[in-house]
């Protein structure tokens, strides 16, 4: 499953569901799934010890949650002690509940964690990049050549060190490093051009042909201010249609102006990436679980939420929340082809 | 064809021309070799072709330039890169991608080319070029030569009339420059292209050379067939220089050339003169006892014994991946490596290479990573302080003498050419008299003049009482040179001995002349009378 | 630098875009009064700060990105990249971050467009190399494209108190990355303190005032994030203070050997 729109719809379906619940049953659930699926992918790729790195953020993120939320707010039954009322802040009951609820957050931002990291495995460079709209190429051009560089400067910088010591450098103070920085930077600077020159001769421009760039930007201002209005709008409680009205206007915007800046660059892509039966299905099933969680949550109440407060209490679960937490899982059962 | 009329052009912020009142004309399908000295212009003329001067460079430009209908001047690269492809002399420097075929594929992405129409260039490019088994690599895991064959490629997928190379193998070992050469007289012979490729290495081209353009040193060029031109070189080539000497009439351009009967030693007249071996008898001072080394386990370094003396060249040669470079590292302890290392009979084996840093010199394969100061004399002092010396200026000022840069010693080093800056390196790492000097490939990128210039600068030293250890590719280089040859193989020592016996027996370092003079005990066109 | 008048509202309205949307938690405590809302609010959050990125980065293209720079900014993006390695294998107290100096200069040289890619661009490329991209990716691209972008107004100081080629030059640009030191850290965690709240009963509380969320966030800021923030801002002033002077040396160098478009920025 090589594509990357699929990957993003898969990342867009993970994280709604992560954020939408805050049932620890799911929350772990989902988890499961996903240490599954990356360890999967970080195995193919020769990439060591990723589960063990992602579960310690993950605990350092559940710690970090539940201390601060603990110590701070104090609303809950159970008692677990009592810092002085009169302290700063912490003064107060210290409650299970808000302990949990704290460590249930830490639980979403791993998830949320975890999913990206999958979603930066499952898909290389040049497939991330082909995500990028064609409006951003030169940036995108940037970025590329960062990349294909990275290699050949770490390794640069090896050398130089290398010959610098022979030379006597003590490596000790942090001027010791100027030998070694500035040298690597003057001749990756000096490569820089020659790079630029071989992209030049090749055909490349990165300054588009026209230059209503004013125009653009304009646009994109309006737009995103169109869409910034409507979540504070939407946050003053004003009614919902009018943000929804301005999200759809300010997206629209957007997006057309991004598509007439991308057609100013007349580039085609080398690489095509195959649409397979599978893929599309598994586009399906995630596009699907979008729509059906975003219907839930505008219409109905959320049937997946939980809270601790005012008593802690077992959570319970459904069929419908167990099938969401396990749709992440889905990519492992198609192999990387090519 | 290519007509170039009255070309005038200086660079910004600089009254001195760069070219002037270049006149020249090229003909469609030919291979023109363009020569002269670093400086001379040769890569200012090939951007003049396709509009990298002035466009990227800046500067003033007059006269005409018309390339196949173009007009480079007034359109600039972007407009002549369908029909212009350019290649660089650094193979790492030219790559936007990651995978080969990716980058190949650049340059008609940037053109809109449909995709069914790129699958097919890109893939009929890769199988002329036999580029298949690397197509999904990395660029950062192939070969020097490789990877200008890539960069070849990715200008040659759109198809275009002219191809310019400037100093495509200058950074390559002799193999991989072999390579491009001979890739470049296919496309000579096959293919209607225009090629002009400005290079050192002739003995591969000149067969097929239809022209040579020699850039003066007056900023205005003379261009001729090879024969008109070559003889008339300040620096001839050896076959050439052996040819004059002999008085053979035609001057023969390669060793091919070379008229079977002289080189046979036929000819009446001809004396062979024997090389005479130096022999001293002097201490050693870096002595090697059964060096051995591994990387991932596998081993690179086999049991290598040998020892450098005082006054005396040792040269090392080998092929690439033979160990040379893994023993250098494991001598200054840039490796892990077991064995005994005895400098002047004090064992250094388990010492920091710290310790004995200011009895050694070492000059490694890109001198540019060593500088970074202002000024040459700053440079220089970096260096003494790094070694708790001191010396005055004027004491600088008389050692740079060598190196003849005194004159330029407040100039900043990276504005110097790629000999001087060399030069400037070379003595910052020998400011503190060291009594051993390595010098890992120190003639990559630099012309004849530069090169004398080195020779003569290590057997100066060598005179002086100083040991040097020259790791090098270039055969003819080392022949003028050494003293002693030590020639590495998987890892293992194989030879080491005479010059002679270097140069004339081993058929991949033979010299020029020693090709010439099969089963002789010549190898420099010295030895020839 | 030409200042065109679209450049430089396009600068405001993403700096003033970009923290009202940080300092939302703050400022409006009594939204979210359904969990999807708050859940729903960083994700909002960091949407937002992309659609800031995109309008300075489509800004910039058109301006001062022609190919010359695209290679250059690569090849320091990629540099930096690579220096954020060294701040997490050089045994040094935690948050000493070589990281930033380059793009302060990069801004101060080369103007405020130029420093914010390199800011940004930094943050993007090293998390790609890492694989370590996190949810907190945007707010760390705007908030190190903000150094850059800033930088620039340290060039245009120095221009006014005449302090160019002088020690002082070098003295202002390391008050500078030290204020930095310090400001970045707070702002990335009033990035992430959202993440570690909203909802009934969450770290802030709906009916508290806006004196006390601020002083919960105080609290928190001081709990977890103030040594790495000091620590990295010596960091900033040791490095700064040693390399200020000879990188801009460099930088010179290059400009006047290699003519910029002029649409470029110069330097001022």
């Amino acid at each position: 499953m090589k594509n990357a729109y699929i990957w993003v719809l898969w990342l867009i379906n993970t994280i709604i569901f992560v954020l939408s619940t805050r049932n620890p049953i799911y929350l772990l659930l989902v988890l499961i799934v996903l240490f599954t699926l990356g360890n999967h992918k970080a195995k193919a790729q020769h990439r060591k010890a990723w589960i063990g790195l992602n579960f310690r953020f993950l605990i350092s993120m559940v710690l970090i949650s539940s201390l601060v939320n603990g110590l701070f707010t104090h609303i809950g039954l159970t008692k677990l002690f009592q810092f002085p009322e009169n302290w700063l802040l912490v003064g107060g009951d210290i409650t299970l509940e808000s302990l949990i609820y704290g460590a249930i957050n830490g639980l979403i931002i791993g998830s949320l964690y975890l999913s990206i990291n999958i979603f930066n495995l499952a898909l290389s460079v040049k497939q991330l990049s082909r995500l990028i709209p064609r409006a951003f190429h030169p940036i995108g051009m940037t970025a590329t050549l960062a990349l294909t560089f990275f290699p050949s400067i770490q390794q640069r910088a090896r050398e130089i060190k290398e010959a610098q010591m022979i030379r006597g450098n003590p490596m000790k103070k942090i001027s010791d490093w100027l030998p070694i920085l500035l040298p690597l930077i003057v001749t990756s600077l000096e490569d820089a051009i020659i790079l630029s020159e071989s992209m030049t001769s090749r055909g490349f421009h990165a300054v588009s042909r026209r230059n209503n760039a004013n125009l653009a930007v304009i646009s994109l201002v309006f737009g995103t201010f169109s869409i910034f209005s409507g979540w504070i709008l939407n946050l003053y409680a004003y009614p919902q249609v009018i943000s929804i009205f301005l999200y759809v206007v300010g997206g629209s915007i957007i997006i057309l102006t991004l598509i007439k800046k991308g057609s100013e660059f007349k580039v085609t892509h080398y690489h095509q990436v195959p649409w397979q039966k599978i893929d599309i299905l598994l586009s399906i099933v995630f596009l699907t679980s979008i729509i059906l969680q975003i219907i839930s949550a505008v219409f109905f109440e959320n049937s997946f939420s939980y809270s601790p407060y005012p008593q802690l209490s077992m959570p319970s679960f459904n069929i419908g929340g167990v099938l969401l937490s396990a749709i992440p899982i889905l990519p492992i059962l198609v192999s990387d082809h090519d | 064809m290519i007509n170039i009329e009255g070309l005038s052009f200086k660079y910004p912020n600089t009254s001195q021309y760069a070219l002037e009142n270049v006149d020249c004309q090229i003909k469609q399908g030919t291979l023109t070799l363009i020569i002269g000295p670093s400086g001379s212009g040769k890569s200012t003329f090939l951007r003049c072709i396709n509009g990298l001067v002035p466009h990227f460079s800046g500067g003033t430009i007059s006269g005409k330039i018309d390339v196949f209908g173009s007009d480079p001047i007034n359109d600039g690269p972007e407009m002549l890169a369908s029909n212009v492809g350019f290649v660089f002399q650094e193979p790492e420097a030219q790559f936007v991608f990651d995978i080969v075929e990716d980058e190949i594929a650049f340059a008609l992405e940037n053109m809109g080319v449909t995709r069914t129409e790129m699958h097919a260039r890109v893939d009929e490019i890769i199988e002329r070029l036999e580029l298949s088994s690397i197509r999904y690599r990395s660029i950062h895991e192939i070969s020097g030569g490789e990877k200008q064959k890539v960069a070849i490629a990715s200008v040659l997928v759109t198809n275009p009339k002219v191809l310019l190379l400037d100093e495509p193998t200058s950074q390559l070992d002799p193999i991989s420059a072999d390579q491009i050469l001979r890739l470049c007289v296919s496309l000579k012979k096959n293919t209607d292209l225009t090629i002009l490729i400005s290079e050192h290495r002739l003995e591969r081209l000149l067969p097929y050379t239809d022209n040579v353009i020699k850039m003066n040193n007056d900023h205005n060029l003379n261009m001729g067939s090879p024969s008109q031109i070559i003889p008339h070189l300040q620096n001839l080539p050896p076959v050439v220089a052996i040819g004059k000497k002999l008085g053979l009439n035609p001057l023969p351009l390669t060793v091919e050339d070379f008229p079977k009967n002289v080189s046979s030693n036929r000819k009446p007249g001809i004396k062979l003169v024997q090389p005479v071996l130096q022999e001293t008898n002097s201490e050693s001072i870096l002595e090697i006892k059964h060096l051995s080394a591994q990387f991932n386990q596998e081993p690179i370094l086999k049991n290598i014994s040998f020892s450098l003396k005082q006054s005396e060249i040792l040269v090392l040669l080998g092929k690439n991946g033979s160990g040379k470079t893994s023993l250098l590292r494991s001598i200054l302890g840039l490796m892990d490596s077991v064995g005994e290392k005895f400098f002047k009979s004090q064992n250094f084996s388990d010492l920091p290479i710290t310790r004995i840093l200011n009895q050694i010199g070492y000059l490694p394969q890109n001198p540019n990573d060593l500088l970074f100061a202002e000024t040459i004399l700053d440079e220089l002092k970096i260096t003494l302080k790094n070694h708790g010396l001191e010396k005055t200026d004027q004491d600088l000022i008389d050692f740079l003498q060598q190196f003849k840069l005194a004159e330029k010693l407040n100039q900043h080093p990276r504005d110097l050419s790629v000999g001087e800056r060399q030069r400037v390196a070379l003595a910052t790492v020998t400011i503190h008299d060291p009594d051993i000097i390595f010098l890992d490939e120190p003639t990559r990128g630099l012309d004849y003049t530069a090169k004398n210039q080195l020779s003569l600068l290590f057997k100066e030293w060598r005179n002086f009482g100083k040991g040097i250890l020259l790791v090098t590719h270039d055969v003819e280089f080392a022949a003028g040179l050494a003293d002693r040859v030590v020639i590495i193989e998987a890892g293992k020592i194989i030879f080491n001995g005479s010059p002679a016996d270097a140069f004339t027996k081993f058929p991949a370092f033979h010299t020029q002349t020693a090709r010439i003079f099969k089963d002789s005990e010549m190898f420099l066109p010295e030895h020839v009378i | 630098m030409k200042k065109t008048l679209t450049g430089i509202l396009t600068n405001i309205f993403v700096f003033l875009i970009g923290l009202l949307s940080l300092l939302a938690p703050f400022i409006l405590p009594q939204a979210r009064n359904t969990e999807i809302q708050s859940s729903a609010f960083p994700i909002v959050v960091s949407l937002i700060i992309i659609l800031c990125l995109a309008i300075v980065f489509i800004e910039t293209q058109s301006s001062v990105l022609d190919n010359k720079m695209i290679a250059f900014l690569g090849v320091l993006i990629s540099i930096n990249a690579g220096l954020r390695f060294l701040e997490n294998a050089i045994p040094g107290p935690a948050g000493f971050s070589p990281t930033f100096f380059l793009i302060i200069l990069v801004g101060y040289f080369f103007g405020s467009r130029i420093g914010f890619l390199m800011g940004a661009m930094t943050m993007f490329v090293s998390g790609l190399i890492t694989g370590g991209i996190g949810p907190w990716l945007p707010g760390q691209m705007i908030t190190a494209g903000w150094v850059g972008q800033t930088a620039s107004i340290v060039s245009y100081i120095n221009n006014k108190l005449h302090l160019k080629e002088k020690f002082g030059e070098v003295l202002v640009l390391t008050l500078f990355s030290a204020f930095w030191g310090m400001l970045y850290g707070l702002i990335m965690n009033l990035w992430f303190w959202p993440f570690l709240g909203g909802g009934a009963g969450s770290s802030w509380s709906q009916s508290a005032s806006l004196l006390e969320n601020l002083g919960k966030y105080g609290a928190y800021y001081l709990a977890t994030s103030v040594i790495w923030d000091i620590t990295r801002s010596i960091g900033n002033i040791l490095i700064m203070l040693t390399m200020a002077r000879p990188f801009l040396k460099v930088f010179q160098r290059f400009y006047q050997r290699f003519s910029f478009h002029s649409e470029g920025s110069k330097p001022s």
